[in-house]
């Protein structure tokens, strides 16, 4: 995994192999990453994936809008959360910045909104793209790590289940730290 | 005489005290120089001349003699010419008015001749200083006498002259023709002594008076020679004849002939005409003087009076090829789209309108001319896209021997190819073309087939190494463009290939019908593709015909792990065999193109012969699996009925698969079908078709289908009329370009969504803007203009997927 995570120009020819068709070799400038992230646009504007999409914030490339659907059968279900994406230059060597603007009652989300994902960031390979992230923060809203928490109060909710949970989410007005605003950014995007 | 009496009076007044002499000297002098016929001793006359001169009246004399030949001239001379020409009103035959014409200028020449000579003599005594006598000499008296004659005589010469003349003139015309071309003119007139007229003269053979015209020509023009009215009179007319004559002869021979060269046939007839000319204006080279010679020299007279004879008939020869030239080269630019439409058997034309085009000035002519004559004759609905791909490469061979600058072909063509490129099947022609499928374009095969190593991009004009001296501006009327001379290409598949100003376009047209070919020949045969492959490779370079050659390397691949598994198959025991064989092409998705997708589930016999396959190719190769396309593909079945056998039937796996389900129940209702394969209704009601039409199946009353399994009731069915429309059109297997726009605009719809999904709600400009900058593949994704896109919008906010107000675009909130 390790080898896929380093520049191709330094890299010998099995890492660019390993990387999406039509993407070609070369050294890791600006212009060739606008090339990959259009690609990757592209790929996500085409698989037509229900509940996550994204698109770039104005005509920079560099920073994208995502938005999330949590996913059926969970207890996310029916909210809607947006994300804000950064690219660094050197992507995909190094992971995008990826967090909820939305505030997000999760185990693995601070009230920052920042996010706890392996993928994101020691596990990150240049393998994935902005289609793979996204559908990795749906799957993880529905099952949440609860070995390394941010939102400690979440985890234990979670961990102790019997509908409380559901309770706290979506009845999270009595929670006094957060409510109001999750309340809106909520309900706003139904 | 009055004239005498006012010159007296001015030498009375001169000289008061005048000798009766002086007086009777200036009678003998003038009567001298009048009446050639009054005997005056030379003695005498120089005496009366030196007496004049000495009293300073010598210098009277040439004055005088002007004067009184104006005087008479207006007085009598014209008027009498005149009425002598128009005297005997229009109840005369031809004859009888060319000889009032002549008759006409006879009287001329004789009331005029004693004026003349007494000119002559007097220039001739100014020259030799006779009794101190000077003055301008003969020409310069005579200029000045001609002057006054023309100016009196021709000052507004009545119609009847310019008609009578040119009457003439054409009459002795084709008397001399049919004297001296005798060879084809006589054919061509039927030599009946009796009865027929004469093709000189026009009158029956009999009174044939064709010598006796060439005569009066000869004479009439020695008299305006003599008079120097000759170019005065006649130029007009010959003009007119020549005209008329040049272009009556193109009009019979030349029209509607493009297959034969003119210009010999011409020469050789021009040749012929300028003997005629020479006729009207060199009489006196013929040596035929009767008129006597002037006293003065006729060497001298005839180089200062009129223009050397030779020096007129190169004039006139001049005159007459530049008249042919201008003459053909308007006729043949009328007819120019029918020449190049027949190119190359109109070569001849082409060539011998490139010799006349160089010698008048009619290139914008024909410009103007053949632009409109493709816009209105090629450039509408009415015409396949194939016959306009056909005349244009005619034109473009055709304008490239006419102007080899390719000026021309660059500027008139230019309509056509604006035009072609609204069509949507000009590529898809283009390449069929090249690939020699079509029947119209089968030139272009052939011109790929000559291989010419030029490319798109034209190799700097450096390389040519041509030398600066052979350097030629362009013609006035090029097209200024950065492109520059040297850039113009006369390759017409350059130029085809030009036309939408990207090779990529053909390249994939072509991916497209070589995946066509490919896909419905189903044998593995590639040989043909392959060349065409690398005749295009010449033209277009390796790079861009990489995914081609990988297409026909999937073929061979596929030839031989077929055998593979085939033979591997062979090997199986018995009962271990399928039920039927499979081929199967194998293709690398990635390099080819689009694929049509249709759903068809094909019956369990054919899915488990298809996973026995699969199977054996992944043993082959591991870490790859198939991924199969079942309506693709050719079936070959027997159908045995109860007592008929419908054998080697090349079907379509739909067909097939339809027919397949009949085999295990005898009745289907459309929609049992239409589930069972997985296909839309309207599709197997179309497929069935065509066993109806075989008559193994026949649709009952309800929508039921059921199979045929006597002849008998076949038969029956026979005698009713029955219309199905077919379904046997060879669909095409990859999209087409229609198909591709909606596949655009769904891409577009995409991005659309996503955008507004993450940044709720934007304008028309900002989509637009934001489509532009992310949309990035493919030359046509943004050829979407802002119109076309709102107007996109606006249909889906009739569809309730868009909402909009005050302009601003958003998702509605349900989605």
């Amino acid at each position: 995994m390790a080898s896929q995570n380093m520049d191709p120009a330094a890299a010998a020819a099995s890492s660019t192999a390993a990387l999406k068709g039509s993407e070609s070799s070369g050294n890791a400038t600006r212009g060739s990453v606008t090339k990959r992230l259009q690609q990757e646009l592209m790929t996500l504007m085409m698989s037509g994936d229900k509940g996550i999409s994204a698109f770039p914030e104005s005509d920079n490339l560099f920073k994208w809008v995502g938005t999330i659907d949590g996913a059926q059968g969970t207890v996310y279900e029916g909210l809607r959360y947006r994300l804000s994406l950064e690219f660094p230059a050197g992507y995909p060597y190094h992971a995008p910045r990826v967090k909820f603007v939305t505030p997000c009652f999760h185990p693995n989300v601070d009230d920052q909104g920042f996010i706890c994902l392996d993928i994101l960031k020691d596990k990150w390979s240049a393998l994935y793209d902005v289609r793979s992230i996204l559908l990795s923060i749906q799957s993880l809203l529905g099952e949440p790590n609860n070995e390394s928490p941010l939102n400690t109060t979440a985890a234990e909710l979670w961990s102790n289940q019997g509908g409380k949970y559901t309770h706290n989410l979506s009845g999270s007005q009595q929670n006094p730290e957060n409510g109001q605003l999750l309340i809106q950014s909520v309900f706003g995007y139904f | 005489m009055e004239e005498m009496m006012m010159e007296s009076d001015s030498v009375e007044m001169s000289e008061p005290g005048a000798l009766q002499g002086l007086a009777e000297a200036w009678e003998s002098v003038t009567a001298a120089l009048v009446s050639s016929g009054c005997p005056v001793s030379d003695q005498s006359l120089s005496d009366s001349l030196l007496l004049l001169c000495s009293h300073g009246l010598g210098r009277l004399l040439g004055i005088w003699l002007l004067e009184t030949l104006q005087m008479r001239l207006s007085s009598s001379v014209v008027p009498e010419f005149w009425s002598c020409l128009k005297q005997p009103e229009n109840e005369l035959e031809e004859k009888d008015r060319a000889w009032v014409l002549l008759t006409a200028f006879r009287t001329l020449l004789d009331r005029l001749e004693p004026f003349l000579s007494g000119l002559e003599k007097l220039g001739a005594w100014q020259d030799e200083g006779r009794g101190g006598l000077c003055g301008p000499g003969p020409s310069g008296l005579q200029e000045r006498a001609f002057t006054t004659i023309r100016a009196l005589l021709l000052f507004s010469p009545p119609p009847i002259l310019q008609e009578r003349v040119l009457e003439f003139y054409s009459r002795t015309f084709s008397v001399y023709m049919k004297l001296e071309g005798s060879d084809e003119d006589v054919a061509e007139a039927p030599d009946s002594p009796s009865g027929g007229s004469c093709p000189g003269c026009g009158v029956p053979v009999l009174r044939c008076w064709c010598q006796e015209a060439l005569e009066q020509l000869q004479e009439l023009s020695h008299i305006l020679l003599k008079l120097q009215l000759l170019e005065w009179v006649s130029s007009e007319a010959i003009t007119c004849i020549l005209h008329k004559l040049i272009e009556q002869r193109m009009e019979q021979h030349c029209r509607g002939e493009y297959e034969r060269s003119f210009l010999l046939d011409f020469q050789e007839w021009l040749e012929l005409v300028l003997g005629w000319l020479s006729k009207v204006f060199a009489s006196e080279v013929d040596g035929a003087t009767p008129v006597p010679a002037a006293p003065s020299g006729p060497i001298q007279s005839s180089i200062q009076g009129t223009q050397p004879a030779s020096s007129i008939m190169k004039q006139w020869r001049c005159h007459m090829h530049q008249f042919f030239c201008r003459i053909y080269v308007n006729m043949r630019i009328e007819e120019l789209f029918s020449i190049i439409r027949d190119f190359p058997e109109s070569k001849a034309a082409i060539e011998d309108l490139k010799f006349c085009l160089e010698r008048t000035n009619q290139r914008q002519q024909l410009l103007v001319s053949l632009k409109s004559a493709f816009e209105s004759r090629l450039l509408h609905p009415g015409v396949h896209t194939a016959d306009i791909l056909t005349v244009y490469i005619s034109a473009i061979k055709a304008l490239r021997e006419l102007d080899p600058s390719m000026v021309i072909l660059q500027v008139a063509c230019q309509p056509i190819r604006k035009y072609l490129r609204t069509r949507d099947d000009t590529v898809r022609q283009i390449v069929a073309g090249l690939t020699g499928d079509a029947e119209g374009c089968a030139d272009l095969a052939s011109e790929l087939s000559r291989g010419d190593p030029v490319t798109l991009e034209m190799q700097d004009s450096d390389d040519d190494g041509n030398d600066p001296e052979d350097w030629t501006p362009d013609p006035t009327d090029a097209v200024h463009d950065k492109m520059g001379s040297n850039r113009r290409s006369s390759d017409i598949i350059s130029l085809l290939v030009s036309i939408y100003g990207s090779k990529d376009i053909f390249i994939d047209e072509y991916r497209a019908v070589l995946a066509d070919r490919l896909l419905h020949q189903l044998n593995y045969n590639t040989a043909r593709e392959i060349r065409n492959v690398e005749l295009l490779k010449l033209r277009f370079g390796e790079s861009h015909m990489h995914l081609c050659e990988v297409m026909l390397k999937d073929m061979a691949d596929s030839r031989r792990i077929n055998s593979h598994i085939r033979e591997e198959e062979s090997r199986l025991s018995e009962e271990e065999q399928l039920p039927l064989s499979l081929s199967a092409i194998i293709l690398s998705s990635e390099f080819w193109p689009t694929l049509k997708e249709e759903k068809l589930e094909l019956p369990a016999v054919v899915c488990q012969a298809m996973e026995a396959y699969t199977h054996s190719y992944e043993k082959l190769k591991a870490m790859r699996t198939l991924s199969w396309k079942p309506h693709l593909g050719s079936v070959t079945l027997d159908v045995e009925l109860e007592d008929r056998v419908l054998s080697h039937l090349t079907v379509s796996p739909i067909h097939a698969a339809i027919i397949l389900h009949f085999q295990e129940k005898s009745s289907w209702t459309l929609e049992e079908l239409s589930v069972k394969l997985g296909a839309p209704k309207e599709l197997v009601h179309r497929k069935l078709a065509m066993w109806q039409q075989h008559g193994v199946l026949k649709e009952e009353a309800g929508g039921r289908y059921c199979v045929l399994e006597t002849r008998s009731s076949r038969e029956k069915l026979d005698r009713g009329v029955m219309l199905i429309d077919s379904d046997e059109e060879r669909d095409s297997n990859t999209t087409t370009q229609s198909e591709q726009r909606e596949e655009k605009l769904q891409l577009f719809w995409a991005y659309i969504q996503a955008m507004l999904t993450n940044l709720d709600s934007m304008t028309l400009d900002r989509i637009h803007s934001m489509l532009r900058m992310f949309v990035a593949s493919g030359p046509v994704v943004t050829e979407m203009d802002i119109n076309e896109l709102e107007a996109f919008l606006q249909k889906k906010v009739r569809e309730h997927q868009l909402i909009v107000s005050t302009g601003i675009y958003r998702l509605p909130k349900s989605n």
